[in-house]
C-alpha cells in the first residue's frame, strides 16, 4: 500500500545505535506546542516556501501544466533559486523499503539500521507494519509518541528492535493543554511496551518552563522507573520550519 | 598558566617573529658574475643562511631551533632563470618538493657517519647544520640549560640515544631542509620509525605516557613556528603531512603508543601542523576509529584516511616493489609516495573532466545521433587533453638540493627508484552529473533540445529558469547511489586513466591519473561557463573526489555508496573523497562513535582515501566579517588545514559554499 513520507535522513544519529537512515512519516495526531517537524503535522501534501532565497524573479507564477502544481497555483519546478519544495512523497512500502536498502551495505553491522518516525509513524500503521515487514532483515527502531490504539501499538513494536517513546508530560491536563490530546493512551501504551521484554528509551523533550519542570520530571521518574530515560534539549531552529510551512509559530515560552 | 601553555600561546600570538630579520644579499648577480654552477649556489645560500642564522632558545622550549632569517635571495638573475626556463619544464618554483626524505635512518646513525658516504656538496650541507647546531649548544650554555646540552651535544653528530633526542635530531633535519630552500617537505611515517625510542624511554621508565606527550606537544609546536615562511599556493599549504599506522612489508599493523600520543597532541595543540593522517584497512579495529573521530571532531580537517587494501596493490600495480608500496606515506595533500626512494613528481598537472565536456558539447553534441556517441567524443577530448599535458613535459629539471640529497636514499638528480608524474583529474562530479542531464534528457526523454541546451549553457541561464531549475535540482547528481550518474563517474575514471596508460614520461616513469584536484577546482572552473548539470558559469567545482557543492544528496550514507564504486586501482595518484560534519554531530560520544563506524564502512567498502570536515558556518560567516575575533579557526582547504581568515575569499567562500551537503 501506499504512505506519505517528508524526509528521508541519513546519518541519524540521535535515533538509535549504529549507523542509521531515518524514515519521516508524514502525519500526527498531536499538536505539540513545540513541534520542531511541523511538516510532519498533516498527512497531505504541501507546499514550503525558503523565502529567504528568494529574487522576487516571480518565475514560479507563470503557468504550467504540471498535475502536482495544480493545488498551490505555483509551479515548482521554475525557481532558479530553488526556494519552493513540496513536502510529502506518496510512495508504496516495497518501492521506499528498495530505496532504503540500496543503501544498507554501507550501514555496517554494527547494528545500523532504520528508524522510523515522523510526525507520528503509528499514524500510518498499515503502511508502517508493510514496511517493517520489507525490512525485517536489518535493525529497526521507532520514535513515537506513543499515541495509538494499543492493538496496532504492540503489533508494530512486537515487529521492532528497539522503541524510543515519548512521554512528555505526566499530568494528563497539562498534556492536553500543550499536545492537544490526554495522556492515557500513550500511558497505557507504556505499560504494554514495558511487559513487552523490548529494549526502548523513553525520551523527554525539555521545553522550559512545561516540560522541564520538578513536578513533571519527578512524575515521568516516577512513571517510568528505572527505564532508560533520555531527556533532550529543546530545539531553538523549530520557528524558521514553521514559517517555511506558512505556519504561525505558536510556543511562546512562558517566560518571555 | 603552565610553561608550555605560556611557549604555546607566544607562538600562537606570533611573538617569536620579533627574532626575525630580513637578509639583502645580492646573490643572484654575485653567483651570475663567477660563473657558479646551480649546485654551488644552493651550496653557497645554504652555507650563507646557516652563518647567518643565531641560536634562539625560547623559554621554556624543549625542542629548539627556531627561523630568524625571514627570507631566501634569489640565486639566478631573472635572465637566467628565463634561459633556464626556456630549456627546461620548470615545476612551481623549481626546487624539489613533495618528497619523504628517510630522516629516520639519519637519526639512527647521525649525521657524521651520514658525512662518510655523503657527496662533496653533502658534506659541506653537514657540516654546516652540525655548525648551526652548535651555536644552539654554546647559547644553551650561556641559558644553564644542561638538559639541551646533553641533548645537543649528542645530535645531530651522533646516533640519538633517547625520545627526546629523535625529536631534536628531526627538529634540526627538517629545519635544514625549509632553510635550504626545499618546499612541501614532508614528515611521513614518523610513529612507526621514532616508536623504538619512546618505547626503550618507556620501558626503562625516563618517560611516562603523560611525560611523552608533553614533549610531543613541544614537538608539535615546532612545526608552526615557522611555516607562515613556508606558503604555498595559500598559506598553510606547506606539506608537513604525517603519517600514522599503516601495515610494515610483512603485513604487521605498525599503530602504537606513539601513533596514539600523536593524534592526541594534535588534538590538544589545535594547530594546523603537523597535517595528520592515518592508515587503516579491513582490520582496523573500531576503537581505532573512535579514537581519530576525536581528533575530527577537533575540526582541524584532520586526520586523512589511507586504505592500505586499496592503495597498496595499486601501487603495486604501477610497478612498485610490494616492501616499497607497503611503506607508502603521502605527500604534501594526499598524494602517494614512497620515502626515500621515490622521485615521483605526484602533481605535475591536472586534466578537467567537464573541459572535455564542455568542448564535447559545443563541438559535437548536435552532430552525435545518441549517448554512446556524444560520450566518445568527451573520451577523445580526454584523451587529446592527457596527450598534450604530457608532450608538454619534457625535460624537467629541479634545482639541485644538497641536504635533501644526504636525507634520501637515492640519487634524487638523476631520478630515484621511481619517476612517476601525478595528473590530477578536476571536477568529475560536475562533469558526471553534466553528462547524466545530457543521456536522460536530451537523448532518453529527449525532451530538451541539443542547440537549446547548449543557447542556455552559453547564456548561463539568463533566460532560462526553468530549465535551469531542472538541471539544478531535479536532473540525476553523483552521491545519490544512483547507478544511472555513479556508472558514469566509474566511465570518466576509467577513460582519464586509460588515457595516461602506456604513456611513459621524460625521466622513463609511467603517469599516474588521480582522483585530486588541488586548486584546480577553482582554476578549471574559470576556464568554462555554464555547464549541464545547472552550474552557473564562474561557480567552482567540488575539491577532490567530491560530489557537486550543489548537489541535492540524500547523506553520507549515499555519499560513500556512490563514491566508492569506481575503480581506483588505475588511479592511485591519490585525492579523497570529502564529507562534512556540523560540529553538532559530535556533540556527544555516541556521535563520534558513529561518524567513526562511518568512517569504517567506507574503508571496509573499498574506498581508497577519505577525509572529513567539522564546519560551523555562522562561525565562517562571521569570521568574513569579523577577521579578527576568529583567528585560530581552522578550516580544511583542498589539502591541507588553514587558518580561515588568513585565506584570500575564493577559496574562503568555496568552503562555505560546501556547507550544502553537510549533516
Amino acid at each position: 500500500m501506499t504512505g506519505i513520507i517528508f524526509d528521508i535522513k541519513e546519518m541519524a544519529v540521535h535515533d538509535g545505535p549504529g549507523i542509521r537512515t531515518t524514515v519521516f512519516l508524514k502525519g500526527c495526531p498531536l499538536r505539540c506546542r513545540w513541534c520542531h517537524n511541523p511538516e510532519g503535522l498533516s498527512p497531505s501534501v504541501q507546499l514550503m516556501y525558503k523565502n529567504t532565497r528568494c529574487k522576487n524573479c516571480k518565475s514560479c507564477q507563470k503557468k504550467c501544466d504540471h498535475t502536482e502544481c495544480s493545488p498551490f497555483g505555483r509551479c515548482i519546478h521554475a525557481c532558479p533559486e530553488n526556494c519552493l519544495e513540496i513536502s510529502g512523497k506518496k510512495v508504496s512500502a516495497k518501492e521506499l523499503a528498495d530505496e532504503l536498502k540500496k543503501s544498507a551495505a554501507v550501514l555496517g553491522n554494527d547494528f545500523g539500521g532504520f528508524t522510523f518516525s515522523g510526525g507520528e509513524p503509528l499514524f500510518q500503521h498499515r503502511f508502517l507494519l508493510e514496511l517493517i515487514d520489507e525490512l525485517k532483515d536489518h535493525h529497526l527502531c521507532i520514535e513515537t509518541s506513543g499515541y495509538a490504539d494499543s492493538k496496532i501499538f504492540e503489533s508494530v513494536i512486537n515487529k521492532l528492535d528497539l522503541v524510543i517513546m515519548d512521554i512528555k508530560l505526566a499530568d494528563s491536563e497539562l498534556h492536553k493543554k500543550y499536545t492537544g490530546v490526554s495522556n492515557g493512551q500513550i500511558i497505557k501504551n507504556f505499560e504494554i511496551l514495558q511487559n513487552s521484554g523490548k529494549a526502548y528509551i523513553i525520551r523527554t523533550p525539555l521545553i522550559p518552563g512545561i516540560t522541564d519542570t520538578k513536578d513533571n520530571l519527578d512524575a515521568i521518574k516516577e512513571l517510568i522507573g528505572n527505564g532508560k530515560w533520555e531527556k533532550l534539549p529543546y530545539n531553538t531552529m523549530a520557528g524558521a520550519k514553521y514559517k517555511m510551512m506558512g505556519i504561525d509559530f505558536e510556543l511562546k515560552m512562558p517566560q518571555e | 598558566m603552565s610553561d608550555f601553555s605560556k611557549l604555546y600561546s607566544y607562538i600562537l600570538n606570533k611573538e617569536h617573529h620579533e627574532h626575525r630579520h630580513f637578509v639583502d644579499w645580492n646573490l643572484a648577480e654575485e653567483y651570475s658574475s663567477k660563473k657558479l654552477s646551480p649546485i654551488e649556489r644552493m651550496s653557497d645560500r645554504f652555507t650563507r643562511l646557516c652563518r647567518e642564522e643565531h641560536a634562539v632558545i625560547l623559554k621554556n622550549e624543549q625542542i629548539v631551533f627556531l627561523r630568524t632569517v625571514a627570507n631566501l635571495p634569489k640565486i639566478f638573475t631573472d635572465g637566467e632563470w628565463e634561459e633556464i626556463r626556456k630549456k627546461h619544464y620548470i615545476h612551481g618554483p623549481g626546487l624539489m618538493c613533495n618528497l619523504s626524505p628517510n630522516y629516520y635512518d639519519t637519526i639512527s646513525q647521525g649525521l657524521l657517519k651520514k658525512r662518510e658516504d655523503a657527496d662533496e656538496y653533502g658534506k659541506k650541507a653537514i657540516d654546516n647544520v652540525i655548525a648551526l647546531s652548535d651555536k644552539y649548544l654554546e647559547e644553551a650554555k650561556k641559558q644553564g640549560r644542561n638538559d639541551l646540552v646533553e641533548v645537543l651535544t649528542q645530535v645531530p653528530r651522533y646516533p640519538a640515544r633517547n625520545f627526546r633526542e629523535a625529536l631534536q635530531f628531526f627538529r634540526i633535519l627538517h629545519f635544514g631542509l625549509w632553510l635550504e630552500g626545499n618546499y612541501q617537505n614532508t614528515i611521513g611515517r614518523f610513529d612507526k620509525n621514532v616508536y623504538p625510542y619512546l618505547k626503550a624511554d618507556m620501558d626503562s621508565g625516563v618517560h611516562t605516557c603523560e611525560s611523552a606527550l608533553e614533549l610531543l606537544e613541544d614537538f608539535f609546536l615546532s612545526f608552526n613556528k615557522d611555516s607562515d615562511l613556508y606558503v604555498g599556493v595559500q598559506q598553510g599549504d606547506n606539506g608537513q603531512s604525517m603519517m600514522l599506522g599503516g601495515i610494515d612489508e610483512n603485513g604487521n599493523d605498525t599503530f602504537n603508543l606513539l601513533s596514539e600520543l600523536c593524534l592526541r597532541a594534535s588534538c590538544n595543540n589545535k594547530m594546523i601542523d603537523p597535517k595528520i593522517n592515518l592508515r587503516v584497512s579491513k582490520s582496523t579495529p573500531v576503537e581505532r576509529y573512535t579514537m581519530a573521530t576525536k581528533l575530527t571532531k577537533a575540526g582541524l580537517g584532520f586526520p586523512q584516511y589511507s586504505n592500505d587494501d586499496v592503495v597498496i596493490p595499486a601501487l603495486e600495480k604501477m610497478g612498485y616493489s610490494h616492501s616499497d608500496a607497503a611503506n607508502y606515506t603521502v605527500a604534501a595533500c594526499w598524494e602517494f609516495i614512497i620515502p626515500g626512494v621515490g622521485t615521483d613528481v605526484v602533481n605535475i598537472s591536472a586534466m578537467s573532466y567537464p573541459k572535455a565536456v564542455d568542448t564535447a558539447l559545443h563541438g559535437g553534441l548536435e552532430k552525435a545521433n545518441s549517448y554512446e556517441e556524444f560520450f566518445a567524443l568527451v573520451k577523445e577530448e580526454i584523451q587529446k587533453e592527457c596527450d598534450s599535458i604530457c608532450r608538454r613535459i619534457n625535460n624537467l629539471w629541479f634545482l639541485p638540493s644538497p641536504f635533501m640529497r644526504v636525507l634520501m636514499d637515492c640519487d634524487i638528480y638523476n631520478g630515484g627508484k621511481y619517476n612517476n608524474f601525478g595528473i590530477h583529474g578536476t571536477g568529475i562530479s560536475t562533469a558526471a552529473d553534466s553528462l547524466a542531464a545530457i543521456k536522460k534528457y536530451v537523448f532518453e526523454e529527449k525532451s530538451i533540445g541539443k542547440a537549446d541546451l547548449i543557447r542556455a549553457i552559453d547564456e548561463n541561464f539568463e533566460n532560462t529558469p526553468e530549465l535551469l531549475h531542472k538541471l539544478r535540482f531535479e536532473a540525476p547528481k553523483l552521491g545519490n547511489n544512483d547507478d544511472f550518474v555513479d556508472s558514469i563517474a566509474t566511465e570518466l575514471l576509467d577513460a582519464f586513466s586509460d588515457a595516461l596508460k602506456g604513456k611513459t614520461n621524460c625521466r622513463g616513469g609511467i603517469y599516474r591519473a588521480g582522483t585530486g584536484s588541488a586548486m584546480y577546482y577553482l582554476w578549471h572552473a574559470d576556464r568554462i561557463g555554464a555547464s549541464a548539470d545547472g552550474r552557473r558559469a564562474k561557480e567552482p567545482f567540488g575539491a577532490n573526489y567530491s560530489v557537486s557543492l550543489f548537489a541535492k544528496v540524500k547523506g553520507p550514507v549515499s555519499v560513500i555508496a556512490s563514491m566508492t564504486k569506481q575503480h581506483f586501482e588505475n588511479a592511485m595518484n591519490g585525492g579523497p573523497l570529502t564529507l562534512e560534519f556540523h560540529q553538532s554531530i559530535f556533540a556527544d560520544d555516541d556521535g563520534v562513535e558513529k561518524v567513526g563506524l562511518l568512517v569504517k564502512s567506507f574503508i571496509d567498502r573499498g574506498g581508497h582515501q577519505l577525509q572529513l570536515n567539522t564546519v560551523n558556518l555562522d562561525k565562517m560567516l562571521d569570521a568574513q566579517k569579523h577577521p579578527e575575533n576568529h583567528r585560530q579557526l581552522i578550516v580544511r582547504v583542498w589539502g591541507w588545514s588553514a587558518y580561515f581568515v588568513e585565506l584570500d575569499k575564493e577559496y574562503q567562500d568555496h568552503v562555505i559554499a560546501r556547507q550544502a551537503y553537510t549533516v
